[in-house]
């Protein structure tokens, strides 16, 4: 080649090299990187089977993949399912499944896989927190059983509404049936060769408390029916990043390090401006709320849990404290949870001083001590109210707002931060007035551990075969306009018992650059990356 | 020395060197003792801090994870047990991760002790440069007031200040990827700030304590210019000063871990020994006691011979360990 031909060969070249950064055509890097919270999920809480926590899902999404998808419309769509049937007594779900689903370590999706997989969530070494319950392991759930290779039955003994809510969850996604014969025990840990599904993307590395590395699964032609893209996912490389710190998440977003960013905070919201857009999504299921324990003190009495409820301004510390982010909740199901709401309470039970000054004195509680706390019987109207650590800033805001507010009327409010160990030791019991939490849960069966007589999240002690018999008709008809009814009622029940004081709706706020196209979002309000791509136009 | 010395010399230096094995020994017994009794005096159920709030976990299944765990045992036994494995060097398994602790800290360790590691450095870089360039009274009085900020300043704090505007602001330094070593600068320097803060503080005053001795003002009076006195006569004497802290500074380095890997999401010893005492992983917090139980004990070594080469008054000539 001679110098003026390698020079000209040179000088095209950089043109086109030039050109080509100028061209919009020119696809992007498609790398993605993804930035959540997620400071739990190295204390073994990789493992959706078993772990509790929204972190677990969200993660757990990428690579599992799940028997069907629910729609945003709370409507089911076939996934790993082609189809399924319920039978009339509504006690046998028989899923026909895909034939063509391979796990990315070569083993087959069959019925068997799926089996061996609910034969997962439901074993006692799993010690599933979540998962197990949302199968109805322990109150309708019996087993799986393998009709032939691509068709499988799950068998209640109970009708057992949720149960495709919750197969369209990660919780219930699919694991390689050779990691759960082999390295089962490493599923909470997780990492590349043990956290192996069969979904869009696949996990290459994982350094705990940093980053989880994944690249697209080549193969994937599987993806769910109401998803908009087909095949492999676009994006080459996924990196999900571990931020615990939110002014950071909110900081690598605006700065271009990262290109979603996830659990942003209210307080940071302002400082996302142009070229990003933030998607505010409420939870379904259980707003933030006081539990409020109607067997262990002064909330025996009725009035003093009405007045409770009445006697601090609710929206405006709400609307002070999330910055106008997060609203109100006037029940005990969030507007978002499907088939449910009812948006007849809205506005029902404001704030009204009063009327609780009114409330308490009716029950006796007139005298007023040195302090200015109202006492009967020589005793002082005090509760106590147990929170869990680590309780976030703005939630201890909140609580100051409620302490100062109920002062006023002369109720005392005693707080306690315990660390989850010593919570339990008194939640367990329930020797405590006031506790407090939310529970997004996308069907409203939620409610039912929270008022079943003996059930698990049943922090107001609330006992009432009236109650018991809403909420198991509920979970055993799938009529959707049954349901809703009962669910109301189960709502109105609240409003007139006062057993949980709802305070705010939380949203899960997702920041994306508007580079980012095609992100499509589940019932949590969590981004799905499947149908995504980086664009620059 | 003569030939006749030296079999008297190997045998003080092995009774020392068997001394400070076993006052190592005896360090590392305590902290592992300390640690697991402040374990066990702390409320809480491991299994219950492991399954968390609003875990629906059935009570037999809960029985069944502490017999694995061996939390039915009576805690002398659990005591005996955890001694008898380390003296055979087995750290134990760790509840939440069911990893070996030996492999769960070391897959920890490069991380951190790369990111303390050049914070040292640049710490000694920072605070050398200081004492060694600033002098005069304005100059020490503002050098002075910047490492009060940086000593009271929180590591947190620092580090979101850093974040912000070298990392979002100028784009000098990425804090969302990890391979690079590019990535390590930021958070090596908000460990080093306070560190370097309190050193230069002391170099300098004992550079000037020094320079105010006879020996400094013989030293100039025969013509060595400042720069030279430092370098040959007065660090010496300030270095000393400076080694008294290596402890603090160590413990500093690792309470500093655990913020600034929090703040710029980073793996390290710092992030596990957080969560593995919230989360009461006995095996896993009495692992890094030990470990660091002996970082202490061999950094003490150090300094003792470091003292030594630093003041000849020090060394053991003609006295018994």
């Amino acid at each position: 080649m001679s110098k003026r031909l390698s020079l000209t060969v040179a000088l095209v070249a950089t043109t086109a090299l030039l050109a080509g950064c100028a061209t919009p055509a020119t696809p992007a890097e498609q790398n993605v990187t993804f930035a959540i919270e997620g400071a739990n999920l190295s204390a073994g809480h990789m493992d959706p089977h078993s772990s509790q926590l929204d972190v677990s899902a969200l993660v757990g999404r990428q690579v599992l993949d799940s028997l069907v998808a629910q729609d945003l419309d709370g409507s089911f769509v076939p996934w790993l399912a082609k189809s399924w049937t319920i039978s009339d007594d509504q006690l046998h779900y028989t899923f026909e499944l895909r034939d063509d689903v391979t796990f990315t370590d070569g083993e087959k999706f069959n019925a068997e896989a799926v089996k061996a997989n609910f034969d997962h969530i439901t074993a006692e070494e799993t010690a599933s927190a979540h998962a197990a319950a949302m199968l109805g392991s322990g109150s309708a759930y019996v087993d799986t059983t393998v009709d032939d290779e691509y068709t499988v039955s799950v068998n209640f003994s109970t009708p057992y509404a949720p149960f495709l809510q919750a197969a369209s969850t990660s919780l219930l996604g699919f694991y390689s049936p050779k990691v759960l014969a082999t390295s089962a025990d490493k599923l909470k840990t997780g990492g590349p060769d043990v956290t192996v599904g069969t979904g869009p993307f696949i996990l290459e590395s994982y350094t705990p408390d940093q980053e989880l590395d994944y690249v697209a699964n080549p193969d994937y032609n599987w993806g769910p029916e109401n998803a908009e893209h087909t095949g492999a996912s676009d994006i080459e490389n996924l990196t999900i990043r571990i931020l615990p710190e939110p002014s950071v998440r909110t900081g690598a977003l605006t700065s271009g390090e990262v290109n979603v960013a996830t659990n942003l905070t209210p307080n940071t919201i302002d400082q996302v401006g142009d070229g990003f857009t933030v998607k505010a999504a409420e939870y379904p299921g259980i707003p933030y709320s006081l539990h409020i324990n109607e067997s262990y003190g002064v909330f025996a009495d009725p009035k003093v849990r009405e007045a409770f409820s009445i006697g601090f301004d609710v929206d405006s510390a709400v609307d002070s404290i999330f910055f106008g982010q997060f609203k109100r909740a006037w029940s005990v199901l969030g507007p978002t949870t499907p088939n449910s709401y009812d948006a007849s309470l809205e506005g029902s039970w404001p704030y009204d001083p009063d009327k609780a000054n009114a409330l308490l004195d009716e029950a006796g509680w007139t005298e007023r001590d040195a302090e200015g706390y109202r006492v009967k019987d020589g005793k002082r109207l005090s509760a106590r109210w147990i929170a869990y650590t680590p309780i976030p800033d703005d939630r201890a805001a909140l609580a100051d707002v409620i302490q100062s507010d109920l002062k006023k009327i002369g109720f005392e409010i005693k707080r306690e931060a315990l660390e989850p160990a010593a919570y339990n030791e008194q939640y367990g019991p329930r020797t405590y007035d006031i506790t407090d939490w939310s529970f997004a849960n996308v069907d409203a069966d939620g409610l039912r551990s929270h008022f079943h007589t003996g059930g698990f999240q049943n922090a107001s002690t609330v006992s009432d075969p009236a109650l018991d018999t809403l909420l198991d008709d509920a979970v055993a008809t799938s009529d959707e306009a049954e349901r809703t009814t009962l669910y109301q009622e189960v709502q109105q029940y609240n409003a007139a018992e006062h057993l949980m004081v709802p305070l705010y709706v939380p949203s899960l706020l997702t920041g994306y650059s508007d580079s980012v196209k095609g992100l499509e979002w589940d019932l949590y309000g969590r981004p799905l990356f499947y149908g995504a791509s980086i664009s620059v136009d | 020395m003569t030939d006749v010395e030296r079999p008297a010399v190997g045998r003080r230096v092995g009774v020392r060197l068997l001394g400070y094995l076993g006052g190592m020994l005896l360090v590392i017994w305590g902290a592992a003792t300390a640690g697991f009794l402040a374990l066990k005096l702390v409320p809480g159920d491991p299994v219950e801090v492991m399954l968390g709030v609003n875990a629906q976990v059935s009570d037999e299944t809960k029985a069944a994870i502490r017999e694995d765990w061996g939390l039915n045992d009576p805690p002398l036994v659990q005591y005996l047990g955890y001694l008898g494995r380390l003296v055979r060097g087995d750290l134990g398994e760790s509840y939440q991760l069911r990893q070996p602790v030996a492999e769960v800290i070391g897959a920890q360790l490069p991380a951190t002790l790369a990111l303390t590691g050049l914070a040292i450095l640049l710490a000694l870089l920072i605070s050398l440069t200081t004492a060694f360039l600033v002098r005069g009274r304005w100059a020490t009085r503002i050098v002075s007031t910047i490492e009060l900020v940086l000593v009271s300043s929180p590591t947190f704090w620092i580090g979101l200040v850093l974040i912000a505007f070298f990392a979002f602001r100028l784009h000098w330094f990425p804090v969302t990827t990890n391979a690079s070593f590019a990535s390590l600068v930021l958070p090596a320097i908000t460990l080093a700030l306070p560190i370097s803060g309190i050193l230069s503080q002391v170099l300098r005053q004992g550079l000037v304590d020094a320079a105010s001795q006879p020996f400094a003002l013989t030293a100039r009076a025969r013509g060595l210019g400042y720069p030279a006195l430092v370098a040959r006569h007065t660090l010496r004497h300030a270095a000393a000063d400076g080694l008294t802290l290596s402890a603090y500074i160590l413990g500093t380095l690792l309470g500093g871990a655990v913020l600034v890997e929090t703040v710029f999401g980073r793996a390290g010893l710092g992030r596990v020994t957080l969560r593995a005492v919230i989360d009461r992983d006995l095996p896993v917090v009495l692992g890094i006691i030990v470990v660091i139980a002996v970082a202490f004990a061999v950094i003490n070594l150090l300094v003792d011979l470091a003292y030594e080469r630093l003041d000849p008054r020090l060394r053991v000539q003609g006295k018994a360990a």
